[in-house]
C-alpha cells in the first residue's frame, strides 16, 4: 500500500474516532470515500468497491468489523462508535450508488473456461448469483478490484478473515492457481 | 495523495448524498381490458373449495394440488392419446430473470405466480394477460441459501399469502394485489428466511422456515389468516434433542457414530438445541379426518460437523405430525439421526392410503428423501412401513466427512431435493425426480458465525465425473421401481400426474415433457429456452384444460436463467 494512502487512512481513523458518533450519514460516508473513492473507485486496488454493493452485505461487514469477527486495523476503529442504525444507514447509502466501472479486462477464454469448471464444482453461483452480483447479505463480486478479490480469498482460506466459515472451508480445498483463476475471471466479468 | 485534497473530495461526496429510498411496496394494475375479460369471476376461496381440491378439475388451489399433496390432477382432457398435439397457449414474461421455483395457483381463471425476489403476478389464466403485479420491498438483511427463490402463494378467502426472503408473511388483496398486512416471522439477521409457499387451512396460515444452513432453531408457525396474529409455534428442535442415540439409519445402515464421545460431549456442553437448525422447506400436508398436519424437517446445523451437536438432533431429518389446532406434537420418525451429510428431508410429505407389511390398507404418508428412497409410513404413529429401492446410485454410505474430502453418493443435493413428488393413488405409484451428483464431503470445524452460512465444512461436486438425473415411478405398496427414465442433467423442480395417464416434468436443459404415467415413455416435449426447474400445475378455463409451468432456471444447479411462465393447451 502506498505511503500516502497509509497516511490518509491513519488520518481518517483518527478523525473517525474523534467524531463519528456526532456525524450524519453523509459525514460518515465522506470519511469512507477517502479510501473507497469519492466516485466509487477505490484509492488502491487492495480496497474494495462499496458503491453499489449489496446493502445487507455492507451492513454485515460493518457489524463484523465492529464486533471483531472480521479483523482490520483500519475498519475496526472506523466502526467502533457506529450503532446498528448508523451501519444500516451507511449500507443503504452506498448500496444506492452506481457500481463503478473499473475497466478490468475480461479473462481470456481458457481462464474463463477453467473458472466455470471450478464454479461447477464449488457451486459459487448458488450464492453469488448467475451474474456474480450476489444478493442481500451475499456480495457482488463481478467487476470488483482484482487484488482485493485475490487477497480476500487467500485470507478466507488461511482463516485470517474469519467472518464466513463456509468460505474458509470451501477455499481450503482449492490451490493458489484456482484462486487466481477465479479472481481474474470474476473481476473481469 | 494529498490528505487535505482528499478531505475536500470527501466534503464533495457528502454534498452528493442520496436521499433515503422510499420503502413503499409497489403494485401495478392492468388497464381495464385484461380485468374486463375476467367478468364477474369470484376471487374468493372458501374452506369448502380447498377441502375438495383433490376433485377439482378446474382450479389448482394449493401448492401441491390439494391438502394430501398428491399433485394428481383430476382432469383427463389432455391425455396419452392427444398430448402430442399440446402447444403453447400463451407465454408471460416476468420482470425478474432469475431462478424460478413457483407453483402456479389458479382460482376461477385467475393465476397467481411468484418470482425470485418475491414478486407476485396475477394473470388471466386463459390469455396470460397481467391483472396486477406486486413487488415486495425487501429489507436490507436477507440470509438465504440456494438462490432468491419463491415457491408460490397460498389463497384463502379474499387474500393471497406470500412468505418473503426477509422472513415476513404478507397478505395481499386477491383482486387488486394491494397489501392488507404483513408480519415478521423471524429475524433474518439470524439466518431465517422464507422461500416456501404458505399453507392455508381452517383460518390459519402455516409456514415453516429456511435456515438449517445458518444455525437457526427451526419451526412451523400458524398465523391468523385475517390479521397475521401468531397462533402457535412448534419448534422443530425440542430442548431435549438427544433422542435414543440411534446407530443405524432408517434403512438399517450403520452411520458410524462414536456414541461414547457424543455422550461425553453432551454431558459436558449440554443440549445444542438453540442453534441446531431443522428448517422446514416445504408445505405440510393436512389430514382433515384427524385434524393433523404432516411435514418433514431438514438438516441439523452445522451440516457436516457433528462434534458440536451431540445426540440424535431431534427432530431434524424427520417426518413430524402435529395437531392443527394447537401445534402440539403427535408423532415423528427420524430418517438419519445426527446427520453429517445434509442428506435430509425436504420434499413435501404426501398422504395416501398404503398397504402395510401385512398387506392391509392403512392411511399412509410418503416422503421422498435425498437418500434416493421413497419412505412409506403409517399415518397413525409415523412409523416406517417400508422404503423403496434406491432411485440413484449409493456408494460408501455412511462414510464420515474428512478434511481431505470423503467420496460418497448420493451427493448432498440428493436423490430427491425439495422437488415435490406426484402420486397416482389409484395406480399406487409415486413419481419422483432425482439428482445424481458425485460429491466429496469435507469436514472443517468452525464456531457459530452469528447468522452466516455454517456448514462445518464443504460438499463439492467431483470435477470430471458424469452427472445425470432421472424420473422414477415407485410402487409404494411394494417399494419396487416400476420404471425409470434417465436425463442428461440432475433434476430439480417438481412433477405433476394427471388423470390423462400422464406425468409432466421439466429439466435444466429447458426441456418440458409429458410421459406415459404407466410406462415412462416420452410422448411430447417443448424447449422453453431456460431451465424448467419448477413444479407444473394444471387447470381449466371455459372447459379447456391447460398445463402451466415456470421456466426461469435454478440457482442451485445453475441452469440457464429465464423469466417465462408458459401455459399449454390443445386446439
Amino acid at each position: 500500500m502506498p505511503n500516502a494512502v497509509r497516511a490518509l487512512i491513519v488520518a481518517l481513523v483518527l478523525l473517525s474516532c474523534a467524531g463519528a458518533r456526532a456525524q450524519t450519514t453523509d459525514g460518515k460516508a465522506a470519511l469512507c470515500s477517502g479510501c473507497h473513492g469519492s466516485s466509487g473507485v477505490p484509492a488502491d486496488p487492495s480496497i474494495p468497491v462499496i458503491w453499489g454493493q449489496n446493502e445487507g452485505y455492507i451492513y454485515f461487514q460493518l457489524r463484523d468489523f465492529k464486533a471483531g469477527a472480521r479483523k482490520s486495523a483500519i475498519m475496526g476503529p472506523m466502526t467502533a462508535t457506529l450503532d446498528k442504525q448508523a451501519m444500516l444507514d451507511l449500507a443503504a447509502y452506498f448500496a444506492a450508488k452506481p457500481w463503478p466501472n473499473l475497466a478490468i479486462p475480461a479473462a481470456p477464454g481458457d481462464v474463463a473456461r477453467q473458472a466455470e469448471r471450478i464454479n461447477e464444482s464449488a457451486g459459487c453461483k448458488g450464492c453469488h448469483g448467475g451474474e456474480w452480483r450476489g444478493d442481500g447479505t451475499t456480495p457482488r463480486v463481478s467487476g470488483q478490484n482484482l487484488a482485493y478479490l485475490r487477497q480476500s480469498m487467500i485470507l478466507f482460506r488461511t482463516g485470517e478473515r474469519a467472518n464466513n466459515p463456509w468460505m474458509t472451508a470451501l477455499l481450503k480445498t482449492y490451490p493458489d492457481t484456482d484462486i487466481e483463476t477465479m479472481a481474474r475471471y470474476i473481476a473481469g466479468y | 495523495m494529498n490528505v487535505l485534497k482528499t478531505l475536500a473530495i470527501m466534503g464533495g461526496a457528502a454534498a452528493m448524498a442520496a436521499s433515503a429510498a422510499a420503502y413503499a411496496q409497489e403494485v401495478h394494475n392492468a388497464a381495464g381490458s385484461a380485468n374486463a375479460d375476467m367478468g364477474t369471476a369470484s376471487h374468493t376461496v372458501s374452506q369448502a373449495l380447498l377441502d375438495h381440491a383433490a376433485n377439482d378439475g378446474k382450479n389448482f388451489l394449493q401448492t401441491n394440488g390439494d391438502y394430501r399433496q398428491t399433485r394428481f390432477y383430476p382432469n383427463n382432457q389432455i391425455n396419452t392419446g392427444n398430448v402430442g398435439k399440446l402447444h403453447p397457449a400463451w407465454l408471460f414474461q416476468t420482470e425478474v430473470k432469475d431462478t424460478m421455483e413457483t407453483s402456479p395457483i389458479v382460482v376461477n381463471g385467475v393465476m397467481y405466480v411468484t418470482t425470485a425476489q418475491d414478486h407476485v403476478y396475477a394473470l388471466n389464466a386463459r390469455t396470460g394477460a397481467q391483472l396486477w403485479h406486486y413487488k415486495q420491498k425487501l429489507g436490507p438483511v436477507t440470509t438465504f441459501c440456494c438462490g432468491a427463490n419463491n415457491r408460490g402463494v397460498a389463497v384463502y378467502g379474499d387474500m393471497v399469502y406470500l412468505a418473503t426472503l426477509d422472513s415476513k408473511l404478507v397478505a395481499l388483496d386477491a383482486k387488486t394485489g394491494k397489501q392488507a398486512w404483513e408480519t415478521q416471522i423471524a429475524d433474518p439477521e439470524l439466518g431465517y428466511s422464507e422461500t416456501m409457499a404458505p399453507t392455508a387451512v381452517n383460518g390459519k396460515i402455516l409456514i415453516g422456515t429456511n435456515g438449517g444452513e445458518y444455525g437457526i432453531r427451526g419451526f412451523v408457525k400458524a398465523f391468523d389468516a385475517t390479521n397475521g396474529k401468531l397462533l402457535w409455534t412448534f419448534n422443530t428442535v425440542p430442548e431435549n434433542s438427544q433422542g435414543v442415540w440411534a446407530t443405524h439409519d432408517a434403512t438399517g445402515r450403520d452411520m458410524h457414530r462414536d456414541i461414547a464421545a457424543e455422550k461425553a460431549a453432551y454431558d459436558k456442553n449440554g443440549d445444542p438445541y438453540k442453534n441446531l437448525g431443522g428448517g422446514v422447506w416445504q408445505n405440510p400436508a393436512y389430514d382433515a379426518k384427524t385434524n393433523r398436519i404432516f411435514f418433514v424437517v431438514g438438516n441439523p446445523s452445522p451440516d457436516l460437523d457433528g462434534a458440536v451437536r451431540p445426540g440424535d438432533n431431534l427432530y431434524t431429518d424427520s417426518l413430524v405430525s402435529l395437531d392443527l389446532d394447537t401445534g402440539k406434537y403427535v408423532c415423528h420418525f427420524q430418517y438419519i439421526s445426527h446427520d453429517i451429510w445434509d442428506l435430509d428431508a425436504v420434499s413435501p410429505a404426501v398422504l395416501v392410503d398404503v398397504k402395510d407389511k401385512a398387506g392391509k390398507t392403512v392411511p399412509g404418508v410418503l416422503h421422498a428423501g435425498k437418500t434416493g428412497h421413497v419412505y412409506v409410513h403409517n399415518r397413525n404413529d409415523c412409523s416406517l412401513i417400508r422404503f423403496s429401492q434406491a432411485m440413484v446410485p449409493q456408494e460408501n454410505m455412511w462414510s464420515l466427512p474428512t478434511k481431505e474430502g470423503a467420496r460418497m453418493l448420493p451427493g448432498a443435493n440428493g436423490g430427491v431435493e425439495w422437488s415435490p413428488i406426484a402420486t397416482d393413488p389409484a395406480a399406487g405409484l409415486a413419481y419422483a425426480i432425482n439428482l445424481h451428483q458425485p460429491m466429496t464431503y469435507h469436514l472443517e470445524d468452525a464456531p457459530y458465525p452469528n447468522g452466516k452460512l455454517w456448514l462445518g465444512g464443504a460438499f463439492k461436486v467431483i470435477p470430471g465425473e458424469a452427472q445425470s438425473g432421472n424420473i422414477t415411478a415407485v410402487d409404494y405398496n411394494t417399494g419396487k421401481i416400476a420404471w425409470q427414465v434417465k436425463t442428461s442433467q440432475p433434476m430439480i423442480g417438481g412433477i405433476l400426474a394427471t388423470a390423462g395417464n400422464l406425468v409432466f416434468t421439466g429439466e435444466g436443459t429447458g426441456e418440458f415433457e409429458a410421459l406415459n404415467a404407466k410406462t415412462g415413455k416420452k410422448l411430447w416435449s417443448f424447449q422453453a429456452g431456460a431451465g424448467v426447474n419448477a413444479p407444473p400445475s394444471s387447470y381449466a378455463v371455459d372447459g379447456k384444460q391447460y398445463i402451466v409451468v415456470g421456466a426461469g432456471g435454478n440457482a442451485q444447479v445453475d441452469s440457464k436463467r429465464g423469466n417465462t411462465i408458459v401455459a399449454f393447451t390443445l386446439d
